[in-house]
């Protein structure tokens, strides 16, 4: 393909070819992490993913959730990585259930927020722009 | 177009994606397209502890709007090179806008 | 007298590089001088610039990366302002992050 296209791999959909059908962790920008197999996608990186789950990291634990197929809107893509199958099975994590991994780590956020709200406020003070929310960050 | 095409002079270096949510993933450039979405291969990333999920990832495709900054290695940009190319492209685009 | 209620037309000649007709123009007057930028984030650069385009990316060397933090004492709950600073050889800074650019200062 890239032989009469020589520069094909410099096209969004060209870059993704290559991982059509692979094993994906997707991170979105609200921080989810999503892990699925790539059916399709477009320029936009608009993506379609078959048996995904959906899978929280909190300190060295990990918690997963059955969802689905799930067609991911482009602009909430941060990052897709390929899942390197030997290192995903001898992960240094425990697997915990999935309510336990949320419940870790809403009370995780939870003493964040608290600290955050002031250090803005100083920031803010100093002239500095202040992020209110996650996804306001990108 | 400018960086976009600078970035593909730079397609088999080795850079530092720095993303705005602040993870840090220093690979091999494999690819760029218009938006500037970055392939990496062969992904290290500078504080694994933070990120367990990226322990299992060995390539990925990061999208241009979440970058903050690429870091880069010196030798590989002529710097003389990209101030005519930035004098060039400006001088273009501004009298292509008056015209338009 | 209808053309006095017409905007200035577009100059026939080139405009000379060293003018300022729009924002940009002065990006485009430092080139190869060390400018500041402040960013999103807390994040203040200063370094030379070798490249930008029109949504203000852009490739800096000889960086100087200067990070606002607060960080909260945990005991006796006291905000400790304090600037984290590196160096970055060669960089390229995405324009969605630039609040201003400033051209090297003048000598007083």
């Amino acid at each position: 393909m890239s032989s009469f296209i020589p520069n094909q791999i410099f096209t969004t959909s060209g870059s993704l070819i290559d991982l059509l059908d692979k094993r994906l962790l997707v991170m979105l920008r609200d921080g989810r992490k999503i892990i699925g197999y790539l059916r399709s996608y477009d320029q936009y990186a608009n993506l379609v993913l078959q048996d995904s789950i959906e899978r929280i990291y909190v300190k060295d634990v990990y918690g997963d959730l059955d969802r689905g197929v799930f067609l991911v809107r482009g602009e909430n893509v941060v990052l897709l990585g390929e899942i390197d199958n030997n290192k995903d099975d001898d992960l240094p994590l425990n697997q915990v259930s999935f309510a336990e991994a949320l419940r870790i780590r809403d009370q995780e956020a939870e003493e964040r927020q608290k600290q955050e709200r002031v250090k803005n406020q100083l920031l803010h003070n100093q002239g500095f722009s202040v992020d209110f929310i996650e996804t306001d960050l990108y | 177009m400018l960086f976009y095409s600078f970035f593909k002079t730079l397609v088999g270096q080795s850079v530092t994606v720095e993303l705005k949510n602040d993870l840090s993933v220093t690979g091999t450039l494999v690819s760029v397209d218009q938006f500037l979405n970055i392939k990496l291969d062969n992904i290290r990333v500078e504080n694994e502890e933070d990120c367990p999920h990226m322990m299992s990832v060995k390539n990925c495709f990061i999208r241009g709007s979440v970058v903050r900054y690429v870091r880069l290695p010196v030798a590989a940009v002529d710097t003389a090179l990209l101030q005519d190319a930035a004098r060039r492209e400006t001088q273009q685009s501004t009298t292509s806008g008056r015209a338009a | 007298m209808a053309d006095t209620l017409t905007a200035t037309p577009a100059p026939a000649v080139p405009v000379p590089s060293t003018s300022v007709q729009e924002p940009l123009d002065l990006v485009r007057l430092s080139l190869d001088e060390n400018i500041y930028v402040k960013l999103r984030g807390d994040r203040e650069l200063r370094g030379k610039l070798h490249a930008f385009d029109q949504h203000l990316n852009m490739v800096l060397g000889d960086v100087e990366e200067n990070v606002t933090t607060v960080e909260l004492n945990a005991e006796s709950q006291e905000e400790v302002v304090r600037t984290t600073t590196r160096k970055i050889d060669m960089l390229f800074v995405r324009g969605d992050g630039v609040i201003l650019v400033s051209p090297p200062a003048r000598a007083v």
